[in-house]
């Protein structure tokens, strides 16, 4: 069994013109266990996706205060590719493109990896693994002789995500917006990849900003994130309440003083 | 010091030759060419100073080169010359009872005078083209003729292996002429590189005349040793609805001047140039590729990618030449260089010389770093840093790469790169 731990954490960017380090994650908690689904959601520019960001390790975010633990063991100071090799998966909202650079390749790579120099995985099991996945999310085989996400469309680059997900097969998968520009039937097929995953053996916390989402992949746990804070936690139905009433009635609620992107 | 020009006599240029058993012709052309180095200029390299290299030699000789100390296999439709000495000539029977020529240049200045006089040194490249041209010309030393007659394709690449004997003082002045005739269909790959560590230079040429709708598609692997101070100049002349294709693969270790070219003299003529570099430690490499519209609706391509290391400096020039009267025409270039250290100098410049109105003409160039959202993407997989930034490069090298015809060389290519990036330096 795994655990990933936010423990009090406070994380700032620095503006690149100004030099000013302003705060954006102001003192998250949050445990996640291998075998939960979490979900995030909340407001734009609230934070979700930095948070994501920081577990991962991305250069940019700095940890003021607080930890991140992985089984115990804290992560604030390991390079990317260590977390990653120790388990963590980010599914990006913004996925990179690399030319010359074919997908299987890549995800071979990144299969190899995390495995001892002794232990490559071998030609044949690499393809039938991958063949296994591509039918189940409904992709050409052809996707993974082009290159890594150039010239895919939104959802493509999404639906790659997902492929090297389940190709990987982290314990803890942290999936930014992953439905965001997904057509209806591409939404299932992910959210169908993202469920074959679900076991003891997996977790995941998945950022969106729409219950639809969360009715294919139905969550343990709901989070509402705001102003850099975790403002509430709750079950299933969290997500629905809030559709219902929108983040300013939520907020209202709780009797927070928080400004909203869209007020005025 | 005496300039080579002023050390070299006629009467001694002269007896060099007929010892070699050169045709009149070919001595005269060394004459004049000896003479024309007088008034004649360094090639221009924008953002480049050379001026103090010492690019030619005053040595004339006829230099022996011992074959026992290569091991080298030896392939179909091949030629290795080591130093002046020709080791092996293979030529498939097929190709040889369709005419096909394939030797040194000088036995074939003696066997097919006509052939080798109309097209050396008078199509693509002239003697007087500039100073290090007429050196070439007057100092040649080595050579090699292939001929393609009319209507002649075939499949597989002829391979040229040029090996520097740098186990000896000797500089190589060597001219690769490549006649396709029209309609003729093929590839040549030319591998040039060092046997030996002494210091010399190495100025060698290529020329390619591609008659009428022929399609000739060149890669040029460059491995020269640390220790030899390179000239090389490549140019074709390329006729009427013929295409040329040129792939370079500039993995020299030591200093380099690059003078590469493509005349797009024929109406619909078109050429590829795609050009890649690793430069690192101290080197400097500097490099122009050109593409010249005469003909009309002539199309024009130039991709040049380097990738810099530790204190190197590469510079790129990319040079789109439309001539008044190429209407229809088109020019197309893109010349990046990645920075992987902060002490490598990098420079790539688009030129356009246009004077025709009719023309469709694009540039694009950078010089920067690794794009760190890439590394971050790839390292979030688990991928180290170091493969990460391997992975990278090789894309961004990739496009030339994948224009080499030969898996083999292409492999080769790679493996060059790779070995290069671990002996280089990266810092940040
Ligand atoms: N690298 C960065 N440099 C500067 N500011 C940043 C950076 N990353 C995030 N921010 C700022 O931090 C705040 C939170 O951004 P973040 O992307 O985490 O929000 P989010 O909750 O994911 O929003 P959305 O729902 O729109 O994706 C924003 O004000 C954003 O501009
Ligand atoms: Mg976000």
């Amino acid at each position: 069994m795994g655990i990933l731990e936010i423990k009090d954490l406070h994380v700032s960017v620095t503006d690149d013109e100004t030099q000013h380090a302003k705060e954006i994650l102001k003192g998250v908690n949050l445990t996640i266990k291998t075998g939960e689904i979490h979900a995030i959601m909340g407001p734009n520019g609230t934070g979700k996706s930095t948070l994501s960001e920081t577990i991962m390790g991305a250069a940019a975010y700095q940890v003021t205060q607080g930890d991140i633990l992985l089984n115990g063991e804290s992560i604030v100071n390991m390079p990317v590719d260590e977390r990653a090799r120790k388990g963590l998966f980010l599914g990006m909202q913004y996925p990179a493109e690399i030319q010359g650079v074919t997908n299987a390749e890549f995800l071979r790579a990144a299969m190899n990896a995390r495995r001892l120099e002794d232990d490559q995985i071998s030609v044949m099991n690499f393809l039938k693994e991958l063949d296994k996945n591509l039918d189940l999310l409904d992709m050409s085989e052809e996707m993974t002789e082009r290159y890594l996400n150039e010239g895919f469309s939104g959802g493509e680059k999404k639906r790659n995500e997902i492929l090297q997900l389940m190709m990987i097969k982290p314990s803890f998968a942290l999936l930014d917006e992953i439905d965001s520009g997904l057509d209806i039937d591409a939404l299932k097929v992910v959210s169908k990849g993202v469920n074959a995953m679900r076991g003891d053996n997996f977790g995941s916390l998945i950022i969106t900003h729409y219950q639809r989402l969360l009715n294919y992949i139905v969550p343990d746990v709901v989070h509402i994130m705001m102003d850099g804070k975790i403002v509430k936690t709750g079950n299933a139905e969290l997500a629905k309440t809030l559709e219902v009433e929108g983040y300013a009635g939520l907020r209202d609620d709780l009797d927070l003083d928080v400004a909203l992107v869209d007020e005025n | 010091m005496k300039t080579v020009e002023q050390m070299i006599s006629a009467d001694e240029l002269s007896e060099f030759a007929r010892q070699n058993m050169e045709p009149d012709w070919l001595i005269e052309k060394r004459l004049l060419a000896c003479e024309q180095m007088k008034t004649l200029n360094f090639p221009n390299v924008l953002r480049f100073n050379y001026r103090n290299w010492q690019m030619t030699s005053d040595l004339l000789a006829w230099i022996k080169s011992d074959k026992n100390l290569l091991n080298c296999d030896l392939n179909n439709n091949s030629l290795v010359q080591f130093g002046q000495t020709t080791l092996s000539v293979n030529l498939a029977t097929e190709l040889k009872q369709q005419g096909v020529i394939l030797t040194d240049l000088f036995t074939a200045a003696r066997d097919y005078p006509e052939l080798v006089h109309d097209n050396f040194m008078t199509k693509a490249i002239q003697t007087d083209d500039n100073f290090l041209a007429s050196y070439h010309a007057a100092c040649l030393t080595s050579g090699i003729f292939l001929y393609v007659p009319d209507n002649v394709e075939f499949k597989e690449p002829i391979e040229l292996n040029l090996i520097q004997d740098s186990t000896q003082v000797s500089p190589l002045v060597s001219h690769t002429l490549i006649v396709a005739g029209a309609n003729t269909k093929f590839s040549v790959i030319q591998q040039i590189h060092t046997k030996g560590s002494q210091a010399n230079l190495a100025n060698a040429f290529v020329e390619v005349i591609a008659q009428e709708n022929s399609h000739v598609n060149m890669s040029s692997l460059d491995e020269l040793g640390e220790n030899t101070l390179a000239y090389l100049q490549r140019r074709a002349a390329v006729g009427r609805n013929a295409h040329v294709n040129w792939a370079i693969g500039m993995m020299n270790d030591g200093d380099t001047v690059g003078n590469f070219a493509l005349e797009l003299n024929g109406d619909g003529a078109q050429a590829k140039a795609k050009v890649v570099a690793i430069t690192k430690h101290r080197q400097r490499v500097g490099i122009n590729t050109g593409i010249k519209n005469v003909g009309k609706h002539t199309v024009g391509d130039i991709l040049q990618r380097g990738v810099i290391l530790d204190d190197s400096q590469l510079v790129f020039n990319g040079i789109g030449d439309i001539v008044h009267g190429a209407s229809g025409s088109e020019s197309e270039q893109e010349n990046r260089i990645l920075m992987m250290s902060n002490n490598a100098y990098g420079n790539a410049n688009p030129i356009l010389l246009i004077d025709e109105n009719d023309v469709l003409a694009g540039h694009a160039a950078s010089v920067g770093q690794v794009d760190q959202s890439q590394l971050y993407y790839l390292m979030s997989r688990g991928l180290s840093r170091v493969l990460a930034e391997r992975l990278v490069i090789r894309g961004f090298l990739g496009a030339v790469l994948t224009a080499i015809p030969l898996k083999t060389v292409q492999q080769k290519l790679i493996k060059i790169i790779e070995r290069k990036l671990a002996d280089g330096h990266e810092s940040d």
